[in-house]
């Protein structure tokens, strides 16, 4: 039998690995761009030779024009994607909401566009959208409509971009919303029907409440992953033309390795954090899954 | 003069021929079974000169290895490499010559005049004087006037490879169906863009215009013809006067008919436009002069003239490419300057050629089989090399960011109509300041 | 668990919207694939043609003139590598959590709900700076680190959420029966995790393979990833649309089998404890 020193110690050394490696890999980086973030340091060279500017970094961030709009650019195409997935996504939800026979054979080409590399989907739809080449423009000249040039203008390169975000992560909130939808007692709509609800009373008074929780952890964790984007819009358009593509982490991006600015593209990261890290601390609080746990 | 020294070196060279070859063979000795590391660009000129590597590893025992990349790309990774401590990746790098006072200001280069002075190194025969000039002046010196011009201070940090000129490039078949003379003024250019879009339906010039320095550079190519510059001489901003918005103006006339989707058009699409029909003229690097003849690229080979860069108040062209240097970190220095000189050498630069590649020295521009192969391009880039002009952008080391981030942001939202060019041009003039402020250039 | 025998055949319209849905997940990646083995000639022509004669060239060239095979090789050691420490790692620390009381429990579990939206481009500074402090700049190794510390947060969770779900009266038994923490861990607790283990593999391999800004960051041009050295097909002759959707379709396609292995799985890890939460 362990002695009870030993069993005390067990979960610690269960943990420490893991823990090591998250301090190291994730701590201790966030940690260090907070440091850099008050130091002028051009990349290439020696870090000895980086100034201690204090707050400028970040008061040059804030006085930025360049930084507001990329912010308001990411806020816009989070809200306007997000919001589409979502309508979009529980609207197919409830339209095939009855299990059918063959549903395992769609479900699995849901999944498909969530999975392919990211970096991939900004390929592939780059082609697609492409002015002269683009299989988009080949169909709209099909169909008689005057074919665009979709990445060389702002408004339309900003569409292309929610467009692709719409392809690749609308099955995710149908996958989701259907799980939710499975989870329902047949027997509180039954009532409802019985107590001469029509279809659509069902839907919003019935069905929606009861999927609030998945809902928002579904809002929420998409809303972070439009503030993560990166690596799509890298290879669509680069943030251009102009910034009408400049998702935040990309400027960030670029504020490291093409303004050679370590320091300052390090003031934006903590930004980006903040923001972040205020999102999934709301996710917490609405849907705890400790605190589930710890109430049954 | 030149003739005659070409004349003396050959003379020499054919006297000493047996024992130039065995001190060549000397010369390679030392480095036989070494490795180099070169990184170099995805670019029409090094696709050719890659042809050649296998031929220097058989001549001299060193071996190659490449790293090719985007050519705006490589900047990130070069700046990475060069700035460990120790020893970085690449023995040889290949720069985009604006980049060239940034990367000896952050003493990231090793300076070349060691080299061709050391005799155990130095081949006899490969004739600096023989580079074209304008291409060793814009590309290869750093430290004199103003940091990027030729004059006293400036040393050669590297040797320039796939350097390129400005050159006119127009369809003979639509300019004669439609009556046209090549176009000599930037009027005559204008109204041959409009023309073509509204009587051909195809885009009139193509041009580069991603945001950055592809747009900042098309901007670039309209704005010394016309008289204007970008910073005057105390360096304060003068790329928003009449005639920096004029050039603005006439990048927006171009774009507005020119082939769909200039705003996202790099050097690639910028080129590929006009190769696959889709615009009546070019105007760009000459590196289009191989790729036009290939069929297997282009579907208008033998329908281009070629002429000089149209006329604005003055001529001047664009003046630049690339250069090959080697990175203070790197670790087998003197091989990387021996496949350098070998690359750059008189042989090899006809070789590539007459493959496609660009032309680097005269005595290749004047070879019987060049100009053979290139009988319509050789007198347009004989002309444009008397206009090209090593100011006709500010390669100071606070260029990029300026190019990229500043104008390179304040120029698309005049070519996609979001904004007016003096409004847009106005509104950075405060940035561009600091930042030529900050790099000592403008005081107070 | 029997087959349920009274699943309805669905309406019409309800396969033809099923049918619409399926088609606009798939014609993109259709046409990547079609793109692939499309010559340039017909790429970029003006008319575009469903029916063409394919051909493998675009792969040929990317393995030949790009040593494709090399980045493949380094995408896959590194996935593999990050894949199984973070599922060793990340099963043990979840089992604690789960079944043991410590000092730091809940601030653990906290840390890892918030740490699992980490953006990577807030990583992607220091980690370069740090790693090359420590020698591990551009080494594969270094990259696996990275990945396994993107990675645990989400395991951990998803996996706290499974073991949880697992009645621990099996495990007294075995206690009783007198088996060692570490037995009870390793015969009772991992073979009824199966599907939570599964789950988390496929999103952590996901992540390692497909993962692009780190990989382009933190390796040269031996260790690089394959989706780092898809950047090398934007060339300026023109992007090498055929080259590139070769190397596209290389990416996609291991996760793409995964999809079709494993889509039970994956649909378990991402509902896990969102529905039930």
């Amino acid at each position: 039998m362990p002695s009870a020193r030993l069993a005390r110690l067990t979960p610690y050394v269960y943990i420490l690995p893991a823990v090591l490696v998250m301090l190291a890999g994730l701590v201790y980086p966030i940690l260090s761009a907070v440091r850099l973030g008050f130091y002028d340091w051009p990349l290439g060279t020696d870090f000895d030779s980086a100034r201690f500017v204090g707050f400028q970094a970040f008061a040059e961030m804030l006085a930025s024009t360049q930084v507001w709009t990329s912010m308001g650019i990411t806020v816009a195409f989070v809200l306007i994607a997000v919001s589409a997935e979502l309508v979009l996504g529980i609207a197919l939800a409830l339209f095939l909401e009855k299990p059918v026979r063959g549903m395992r054979f769609f479900r699995t080409v849901f999944v498909l566009p969530m999975m392919v590399a990211p970096i991939c989907v900004g390929l592939i739809w780059r082609y697609l959208f492409d002015a002269n080449f683009g299989p988009i423009n080949h169909l709209s000249a099909w169909l008689g409509l005057s074919p665009q040039a979709w990445l060389a203008d702002p408004v339309l390169a900003f569409s292309a971009m929610v467009i692709t975000d719409i392809w690749q992560w609308t099955p995710f909130v149908l996958i989701m919303v259907l799980a939710g939808l499975q989870g329902l007692d047949e027997s509180v709509i039954e009532a409802a029907r019985i107590d001469g609800a029509n279809a659509w009373q069902q839907i919003v008074r019935v069905k929606l409440p009861i999927l609030k929780p998945i809902l928002i952890v579904t809002l929420l964790a998409r809303m972070i992953d439009g503030f993560r984007g990166l690596e799509v819009i890298y290879v669509m358009t680069f943030g251009g033309p102009g910034l009408s593509t400049e998702l935040f982490s990309l400027h960030i991006f670029k504020a490291a390795f093409i303004s050679q600015k370590l320091g300052y593209s390090s003031a934006l990261s903590i930004l980006l954090l903040v923001i972040v890290s205020a999102l999934s601390l709301a996710i917490l609080l609405i849907s705890n899954p400790l605190k589930a746990k710890a109430r049954r | 003069m030149k003739r005659r020294q070409l004349l003396q070196g050959a003379a020499a060279g054919a006297a000493l021929g047996p024992w130039v070859h065995t001190l060549a063979q000397d010369r390679y000795a030392k480095y036989k079974g070494q490795t180099i590391v070169v990184n170099y660009p995805a670019h029409p000129h090094y696709d050719q000169a890659e042809k050649l590597f296998a031929e220097f590893t058989a001549e001299t025992g060193i071996k190659v290895e490449r790293d090719k990349m985007q050519y705006l790309r490589m900047k990130d990774k070069q700046v990475l490499e060069m700035g460990k401590r120790g020893n970085g990746d690449y023995d040889v790098v290949v720069y985009v010559v604006m980049w060239k006072t940034e990367y000896v200001k952050k003493d990231l280069l090793q300076p070349l005049d060691g080299y061709f002075a050391n005799s155990a190194l130095a081949d006899p025969a490969w004739d600096q004087k023989d580079i074209i000039d304008r291409y060793w002046e814009t590309n290869a010196l750093v430290g004199g006037p103003k940091m990027y011009l030729p004059g006293p201070g400036a040393r050669p940090y590297g040797i320039p490879f796939g350097a390129e000129t400005g050159v006119l490039a127009y369809r003979t078949d639509l300019f004669a169906k439609h009556k046209l003379a090549a176009p000599k003024t930037y009027d005559e250019l204008l109204a041959a863009c409009r023309l073509m879009k509204d009587k051909e339906g195809i885009g009139g010039l193509t041009s580069r215009g991603q945001t950055g320095h592809q747009v900042t550079a098309a901007w670039l190519l309209h704005l010394t013809p016309n008289g204007g510059e970008v910073f005057d001489s105390q360096w304060r901003a003068a790329f928003n006067n009449a005639q920096g918005v004029r050039a603005a103006e006439i990048l927006k006339e171009i774009v507005d008919t020119g082939p769909a989707g200039i705003p996202s058009y790099g050097f690639g699409e910028m080129q590929n436009a006009f190769l696959q029909g889709q615009a009546a003229m070019y105007l760009d690097s000459v590196s289009i002069f191989g790729p036009a003849q290939d069929p297997a690229k282009s579907r208008v080979a033998g329908k281009i003239a070629y002429a000089v860069h149209p006329k604005g108040s003055k001529h001047s062209a664009q003046s630049g490419g690339f250069a090959m240097a080697i990175p203070k970190n790197a670790r087998n220095k003197d091989a990387a300057f021996l496949f350098m000189q070998w690359m750059t050498s008189k042989q090899a630069d006809l070789k590539i050629a007459l493959a496609g590649g660009n032309i680097n020295r005269w005595s290749t521009l004047d070879n019987a089989d060049v100009a053979k192969k290139y009988p319509i391009e050789l007198p347009a880039l004989r002309e444009s090399l008397k206009i090209a002009n090593p100011d006709w952008r500010p390669l100071i080391p606070e260029w990029d960011h300026i190019s990229q981030q500043i104008l390179g942001q304040a120029l698309p939202d005049v070519i996609t109509g979001g904004k007016p060019a003096k409004q847009a041009l106005d509104a950075v003039v405060k940035a561009a300041e600091d930042v030529v402020r900050q790099g000592g250039w403008l005081k107070a | 668990m029997s087959h349920p025998t009274s699943v309805p055949r669905g309406s019409p319209l309800h396969y033809l919207m099923l049918a619409l849905l399926a088609t606009a997940c798939l014609l993109p990646l259709v046409i990547m694939t079609m793109t692939s083995l499309k010559t340039e000639a017909q790429i970029f022509d003006t008319q575009w043609s469903w029916l063409f004669a394919p051909t493998l060239d675009n792969y040929r060239a990317v393995v030949e003139e790009n040593h494709i095979e090399r980045y493949m090789l380094n995408s896959l050691k590194v996935s593999l590598a990050a894949t199984l420490i973070t599922l060793m790692l990340g099963t043990m620390c979840a089992y604690a959590m789960a079944r043991f009381r410590f000092l730091g429990r809940e601030p653990l579990s906290y840390s890892t709900l918030i740490l699992r939206t980490l953006p990577p481009a807030v990583l992607a500074v220091p980690v370069f700076v740090i790693w090359s402090a420590w020698g591990i700049g551009d080494t594969l190794s270094g990259v696996v680190l990275v990945y396994v510390a993107l990675n645990l947060p989400f395991t951990i969770w998803l996996l706290y959420g499974f073991i949880d779900q697992l009645p621990i009266e099996l495990e007294e038994a075995a206690a009783i029966d007198g088996c060692g923490p570490f037995r009870v861990f390793y015969k009772i607790v991992l073979p009824l995790l199966k599907p939570g283990l599964a789950a988390a593999a496929i999103f952590t391999f996901r992540l390692a393979w497909n993962e692009f800004i780190l990989g382009f960051i933190l390796t040269n041009r031996i260790t690089r990833t394959l989706p780092a050295s898809i950047s090398n097909y934007i060339t300026d002759t023109g992007v090498e649309w055929g080259k590139i959707m070769a190397a596209g379709v290389l990416i996609a396609l291991p996760p793409l089998i995964f999809t079709f292995v494993a889509a039970k799985q994956i649909i378990t890890g991402l509902t896990a404890g969102a529905v039930k939460g």
